[in-house]
């Protein structure tokens, strides 16, 4: 995270006892294949290690983008990578072409599907003509051992628009993906009924594809899982999913139980409500604050503890304080009249920023 | 005459009063002519009479509207500009200091002895003046440019345009065009009317095509006691105070400061010991363009990089009046403030500071003390007052419920004495609290501090705490939120009693809301920071809190805290709502708890205002007005919900009944009062008037930077200042003290206010250097080309900087190739290793910035060479055309060996399989190394060549950037010198000045070239042949041999023939016979011809003499005949 913030604000970093007094010192194998990642699509990057790993220093270059392929490591899911590429592509030189293999769906990361569905439309707001985002899954593969593989390509832009988004409007359907990979057909229906039998109850408009994957297509390991999106109409989506556990972890989980699991998953999150899902409120406090120098406000749900760090984060780096504002939405108002119906509403927090007026200094111009 | 007058007299007229003609006259009249347009009075001379040419008068109109658009850009300037830079530019002696006297007078009626440095006055209610005044210096020029709004150019009309003039042009076009407004002085010195009006006549159309055609030039006609005529100087005024600017790009996305004052708070003792030592200096300013940023990086034009180490900001020195409806400004409020030049209070000397005490102003605030202790005493007392302060005073404002309490710098010291000794006995301090004001900030304080350090503890437990209590957590958070409101109103109260006030309480809390979860997400960050700075005051402030305990729990110590926030960080990353553990979902299957959900759904049931059927329902009611409400909702969401009236009417409608409910009458009017605004702010565009047609798509990119424009200003305006502050940076027009450590001495020492002191803050990553690559063009006024490498003054964004740049031209492959000197009159990259600057900035390049007079003279025009930047990285690709030359070993057919092209055997194998060419234009293709003789290798070629062939192969050889850059630091030089700054030094200048030449090729020397003549070998026919020949072509006899030997030298082989005596005798006599014989000859010879000679003559002369004879015998005939034809014509 930090590193990511260097990049963008192209100061170097030293980060010191990482993991010092824990029992496995050092950086992770995921974290110096993200560093590995990060060289290719730059140019003039210079990382120092020491010896044991638990120091660093980080002296960033210019973001370069292009095409890239990048082996990710099977301990974290693409996700992870994906998210760090999805916050510097528009700020590359080239727009990035990027083939990331390795483990699509982790229980750690946001998996592919979630950030297809999800962040990509946030990004979309900031950047406002599609010409070129876009994520494609074209293998699957479950944690153990991975095999699957994404390409993405995102356009490149000078400088981010100014946002307001404080409306996010009602959930007017629901679709989903449920992925069987080296598994029995059956499982995805499993999975699908169950998720369905909860979403009804709230919406009519439910939809669930099954992505059945054969062969080369299905990785190396078995396993399955599901992925709902609910879209409100303000072009909010909120996504949730869940999956089955490893294969070799001893217990074996029932497709009903993944299937409920992901669309209480779901509920939660429409719960919690605001303008982008709440795994991306980082994303979207990361593309305020480098826009153009104009207030920038948006309504998210509560603050996750991610979130609040990245915050942390973005003002040690860029200087940008953001103004939170506890939403006085009308049903708190109305908290002593009619109690029961709106006493519990999610808390709403309104995030106003200053950009910094940042620009894509990669960018070439003829 | 009369009677003729009455028959000539014409039937009068008479206006018909029936008729088909008086009905149209009579129907015309009805309505009122006189203020109807000329098109509505005679509609029939606007109608088309031809399609094309109303197509051509179409196309006309919208080439113009067209033209006069803009893109429309977000109106940034905030609700109290900072004063307006007037920058007085021209040459010496011309009148600068003197107009600025005299406009200082026409605005606010006093006198200014001496003008040194800005100059800030307030000449209207909304708008104020830094006038600076710019001296005769390239540097200060390009600085002066850089910040300047509007530029007054002052020239000398006797003399005409100087070139500074046109440089300062040039600058001020790279830099973003300031407004420029031509002075034209010292008119009375040209004493013929009829000169004085062609003068002006050509300076104007030459400051024409420099600015733009119409741009203003002012007249001043003369001098009068020393001053300008009084009208001539009120019309000027009355000009600079109704200019409108347009934004430029480089200082809307960048702030900047033109530093007006200076102070070196290095404590004296330091600087006694050694007079060298690195200062600590605060400089005071306004802040422009954009909010600058608290923890920005800055460039001191003339000095260099700093960081801000403490900023903060000030009552304004020079404030606006305050909004009180007159008309003019009253006489106390049109204020100046000019620290250095001793206007406001305070003269500056180099290492003296001068206090006058007679000042009429207000802002004598901060006088220093001659005392030394005093003056260190409040150093420490200035250095402590950073925003963390600031933040713990906007509580105090917070609490007085928005009075705006700009504490007084006396006041503060006041107030940090107490935090002193409140810190060392607290309790003590809040009974001896002398007036109520303090007590209630030390109240607000402790508060404030409780929280601060609460909260942030507070986050970490529920962190720690199960994930299903999160919601609770934060409910319970809320809770405790009004607990505290609650608490504060305690406090509050009694004191807002005291001073009277209407704070109210929903403001309160709605302001602690906000307030909280900031504390949340930021608190613990100030805290980590502040540790850093002050561990002391954290350990205090720990204290502290143990106290207060009792409301709260206890906190632990800070380094538990940082152990926390490390065993955070090393926890894996994860963006999930719930980290790492899986949550315990609520059962949203369970009716209880979907009813909070259920109306999140569009088949829920939807707020009164969005559904559906009340929409219509209203629209039924508003019958008259037909438009459908499209977007309006979006405006109103909480409101009427809210409203108490019309609860019940929604209630009924939610219970699902379908009876139609009468709508209620004030939301009818509260929805056509929206209308009528949303038609209004349509209509009453004054821009609609110019522009018609359909521009929808211009009119909603404007619509949409004047709402994002009017969100820039609406938003933090409720916002008390310490945290408006912390959220938008110090935004333009707040005056604000900046603290330097570490600057230079020479800074200070060798300070000359005459100088401007600009601060430009730096964007994300400018602070960096990289390679920058742009497209430069030669100025077609500067008379040398530039040369790759010689060292190249640059001035790009706020900075100047000398480095070493190379041309290269962009190949149609996009490659860059190195180019030896720029090209004249087209445009060529630039590489240099400089400054990190966003694309698209425009730079000027000097060759030096030396002000002497003779290097000025010699070059003429100083400005080399302007461009823009293209774009940035931390490599560069720029190639050299190479040919390496290589010759044949040994040739097969099609096959050659190939030596001298290369010197080892790994370079042949880097170059396998590129493609080489014989000088005839062979081509072929390198295959491998040999390994015999080292370097050389096999290639194949298209056709066999031969040995005489020279292989050529064509590479590119890259060009690497020189990684120099210098800041141009004229600031620092000693204050006679300042204008004499040099940098690195270019070859040629060396050379000149060690008088060092070069020694020339002899290779590219001219000399006398021989030729021989060619001697070409002899035919051979071949024996073969020759037999057939027929003999007139045979060979007959051969003069050459084929061995090559001449025939002069046939002999040479051959036996030498020695005479005998006798023979010798022989061949003697022989000899002597023979020149005997010789002699005898020529004389023979010569008496032959002399003979001959005498003959000829004879001969001649008895040709002569017969030609004589013959002209006499011709005369006499003549006569003869003559005399008989004049006999016989008598008779005739």
């Amino acid at each position: 995270m930090r590193v990511l913030l260097s990049i963008l604000s192209g100061r170097a970093i030293k980060i010191e006892d990482i993991r010092s007094t824990h029992d496995d010192p050092g950086l992770r194998e995921y974290e110096v294949n993200l560093i590995r990642l990060l060289d290719k699509i730059t140019n003039g990057t210079r990382v120092e290690l020491s010896e044991t790993g638990t120091s660093m220093y980080f002296q960033p270059g210019i973001l370069v983008g292009g095409q890239v392929t990048h082996t990710c490591c099977t301990q974290r899911g693409i996700g992870y990578y994906l998210e760090v590429l999805l916050a510097v592509g528009p700020f590359c030189k080239e727009p990035l072409n990027a083939v990331l293999q390795g483990v699509t769906h982790h229980d750690l990361d946001v998996s592919v599907d979630k950030i297809k569905s999800a962040a990509l439309p946030v990004l979309l707001k900031f950047i406002l003509v599609d010409d070129g985002l876009e994520l494609k899954v074209v293998r699957r593969g479950a944690p153990p051992l991975g095999g699957g593989e994404i390409v993405f390509r995102c356009p490149v832009r000078r400088h981010l628009r100014p946002l307001q988004w404080t409306k996010w409007g009602l959930v007017k359907r629901i679709r989903g993906v449920v992925y069987a990979l080296r598994v029995s057909p059956t499982m995805a229906n499993r999975v699908v009924e169950s998720a369905k039998g909860v979403m009804i109850k709230f919406l009519p408009d439910v939809y669930i594809n099954t992505d059945q994957c054969r062969g080369p297509n299905a990785g190396k390991s078995p396993g399955f899982g599901v992925s709902l999106v609910a879209e409100t109409n303000e072009k909010t989506f909120y996504c949730a999913e869940a999956k089955s556990l490893e294969a070799g972890s001893g217990e074996t989980s029932l497709p009903e139980d993944v299937g409920n699991e992901c669309a209480l998953k779901l509920l939660d999150e429409i719960y919690r409500g605001g303008a982008v899902d709440s795994s991306f409120q980082w994303l979207l406090a990361l593309w305020m604050a480098l826009g153009q120098k104009d207030v920038s406000e948006c309504v998210v749900g509560p603050l996750s503890d991610y979130t609040i760090s990245f915050l942390q984060h973005l003002k040690e780096f860029f200087g940008v304080m953001f103004k939170l504002e506890v939403l006085r939405s009308e049903s708190e108002d109305e908290a002593s009249d009619d109690d029961e119906e709106h006493v519990t509403k999610a808390q709403k927090v309104k995030m106003t920023c200053v950009g910094i007026g940042y620009v894509n200094i990669s960018k070439r111009t003829l | 005459m009369a009677d003729e007058a009455i028959f000539d007299k014409k039937k009068s007229h008479h206006a018909k009063r029936a008729g088909r003609k008086a009905d149209k006259k009579k129907k015309k009249n009805e309505v009122d002519q006189s203020n109807l347009s000329a098109r509505q009075r005679n509609p029939k001379a606007f109608a088309i009479q031809s399609a094309v040419r109303a197509e051509r008068q179409f196309r006309r109109r919208e080439d113009v509207i067209s033209k006069k658009q803009h893109i429309p850009q977000v109106d940034k300037t905030p609700l109290e500009p900072p004063p307006i830079v007037v920058a007085m530019v021209g040459p010496p002696r011309v009148g600068k200091t003197t107009l600025i006297n005299n406009l200082i007078k026409s605005f606010i009626k006093t006198n200014v002895t001496s003008t040194n440095g800005p100059i800030t006055i307030v000449t209207s209610k909304k708008r104020r003046l830094t006038i600076i005044e710019c001296n005769n210096d390239i540097n200060s020029m390009i600085d002066i440019a850089k910040c300047a709004d509007l530029v007054l150019l002052l020239c000398d009309a006797s003399f005409g345009f100087e070139m500074e003039i046109f440089e300062f042009l040039n600058i001020c076009q790279v830099h973003g065009m300031p407004k420029v407004m031509g002075v034209l002085t010292h008119l009375d010195m040209i004493k013929n009317a009829k000169t004085l009006k062609t003068t002006k006549k050509t300076l104007k159309h030459r400051f024409w095509t420099e600015v733009y055609p119409g741009a203003k030039l002012f007249y001043l006609s003369g001098i009068v006691h020393g001053e300008y005529l009084r009208n001539e100087i009120k019309n000027l005024s009355r000009f600079i105070s109704v200019m409108k600017f347009r934004p430029l790009s480089w200082r809307t996305t960048h702030a900047y400061i033109l530093a007006d004052r200076l102070e070196d708070i290095t404590s004296q003792e330091t600087i006694r010991k050694d007079p060298k030592v690195n200062r600590d200096v605060v400089l005071y300013g306004y802040v422009r363009g954009v909010p600058l940023m608290k923890e920005a990086m800055v460039h001191i034009a003339g000095v260099g990089d700093m960081k801000i180490n403490e900023l903060s900001y000030l009552p304004d020195p020079c404030p606006l009046p305050n909004s009180e409806k007159k008309r003019h400004l009253m006489e106390r409020e049109r204020q100046i403030y000019a620290p250095f030049s001793g206007v406001g209070g305070i003269v500056y000397d180099k290492d003296a500071v001068y206090i006058e005490l007679h000042g009429s102003h207000s802002h004598k605030q901060e006088d220093e003390e001659t005392n030394e202790k005093k003056a260190l005493l409040k150093n420490v007392v200035e250095t402590k007052e950073t925003v963390d302060e600031q933040m713990q005073e906007s509580g105090f404002k917070l609490f007085s419920g928005g009075a705006v309490i700009y504490p007084d710098m006396i006041k503060d010291d006041e107030y940090l004495q107490h935090m002193k000794s409140k810190d060392s006995d607290q309790s003590s301090v809040d009974e001896e609290s002398e007036s109520e004001n303090d007590s209630g900030i030390d109240q607000s304080e402790k508060e404030n501090k409780g929280k601060m350090s609460k909260l942030p503890w507070d986050n970490n437990s529920a962190s720690e705490a199960e994930d299903n209590e999160e919601q609770k957590d934060n409910k319970t958070d809320s809770e405790d939120d009004e607990e505290k409101s609650n608490h504060n109103d305690n406090f509050s109260i009694k004191w807002k009693e005291k001073l009277g006030e209407k704070a109210t309480m929903a403001y309160f809390e709605r302001q602690k809301t906000s307030k909280n979860i900031m504390k949340l997400v930021y608190g613990d960050f100030e805290i980590g920071n502040k540790s850093k700075e002050q561990n002391q005051k954290e350990f205090e402030s720990d204290s502290e809190e143990e106290e207060i305990g009792g409301l709260f729990k206890k906190v632990t110590s800070t380094q538990k805290k940082k152990q926390k926030q490390k065993d955070q960080k090393d926890v894996d990353e994860c963006s999930f709502f719930y980290s790492l553990n899986k949550p315990n979902l609520r059962d949203w299957t369970s009716e209880l708890n979907k009813q909070y959900l259920i109306n999140s759904f569009v088949t829920g049931k939807r707020s009164a205002d969005e559904d559906a059927s009340e929409l219509l329902k209203l629209d039924d009611a508003s019958d008259d007005e037909e438009e459908l409400y499209g977007d309006f909702e979006d405006l109103e969401t909480g409101e009427k919900h809210v409203s108490v009236e019309n609860t019940e009417a929604i209630k009924e409608e939610r219970a699902g009944t379908k009876r139609k409910a009468e709508p209620i009458k004030s939301e009818i009017l509260d929805k056509k009062l929206k209308l009528k605004a949303k038609f209004d702010a349509e209509y009453d565009n004054p821009d609609d008037h110019r522009i018609k047609g359909d521009h929808s798509y211009y009119e909603s990119l404007k619509a949409e930077a004047l709402k994002q424009s009017e969100l820039n200003k609406s938003v933090f305006e409720n916002l008390d200042c310490g945290l408006r502050v912390e959220v938008e940076g110090f935004r333009p027009g707040l005056y604000v003290r900046m603290l330097f450590k570490n600057m230079p001495s020479e800074f200070v020492t060798n300070f000359d206010s005459s100088y401007p002191i600009l601060i430009g803050a730096l964007n994300m990553a400018e602070q960096n250097i990289g390679f920058v690559s742009c497209k430069v063009k030669k100025h077609r006024w500067y008379k040398k080309i530039l040369k790759t490498n010689d060292p190249l003054i640059i001035s790009l964004g706020w900075r100047r900087f000398q480095t070493l740049p190379i041309y290269s031209k962009i190949e149609d492959d996009l490659k860059c190739r190195y180019l030896k000197y720029t090209p004249e009159h087209v445009t060529c990259n630039m590489h240099f290793y400089g400054p990190i600057t966003p694309q698209n900035t425009g730079f000027l390049a000097l060759q030096t910035v030396n002000n002497n007079p003779n290097e000025i003279k010699q070059l003429g025009f100083r400005i080399a060479a302007t461009g823009s930047v293209n774009e940035i990285n931390k490599s560069t690709q720029i190639v050299k055309k190479l040919k390496l030359v290589g010759t044949p070993l040994k040739i097969y057919k099609k096959t050659a060996f190939i030596k001298d092209m290369f010197t080892s055997t790994l370079e042949v194998a880097k170059f396998e399989g590129a493609r080489v060419k014989t000088v005839s234009g062979i081509r072929g293709q390198i295959k491998k190394a040999l390994n015999k003789p080292e370097g050389a290798f096999r290639a194949t070629f298209e056709d066999k060549i031969l040995m005489s062939d020279i292989v050529f192969c064509r590479t590119w050889f890259k060009v690497d950037v020189t990684k120099f850059y210098a800041p141009v630091v004229n600031l620092l030089l000693p204050a006679g010198s300042k204008n004499a700054w040099q940098g690195m030094k270019t070859k040629g200048q060396l050379k000149r000045e060690r008088n060092i030449h070069i020694d020339a090729n002899t290779d590219s020397m001219y000399t006398s070239i021989d030729r021989e003549p060619k001697v070409f070998k002899p035919l051979v026919i071949p024996k073969a042949l020759q037999k057939g020949l027929p003999y007139r072509f045979k060979p007959k006899e051969r003069k050459t041999t084929l061995s090559g030997k001449s025939p002069k030298n046939i002999f040479k082989d051959r036996i030498a023939v020695i005479k005998s005596p006798h023979e010798q005798k022989v061949s003697n006599v022989m000899k002597m016979l023979k020149t005997n014989y010789e002699q005898k000859k020529e004389k023979e010879k010569e008496a032959t011809t002399e003979r001959l000679q005498k003959h000829k003559k004879q001969i001649e002369e008895e040709e002569w003499r017969k030609l004589k004879r013959q002209k006499e015998l011709k005369k006499k005939i003549c006569r003869h005949l003559s005399k008989m034809a004049s006999k016989k014509k008598p008779q005739m």
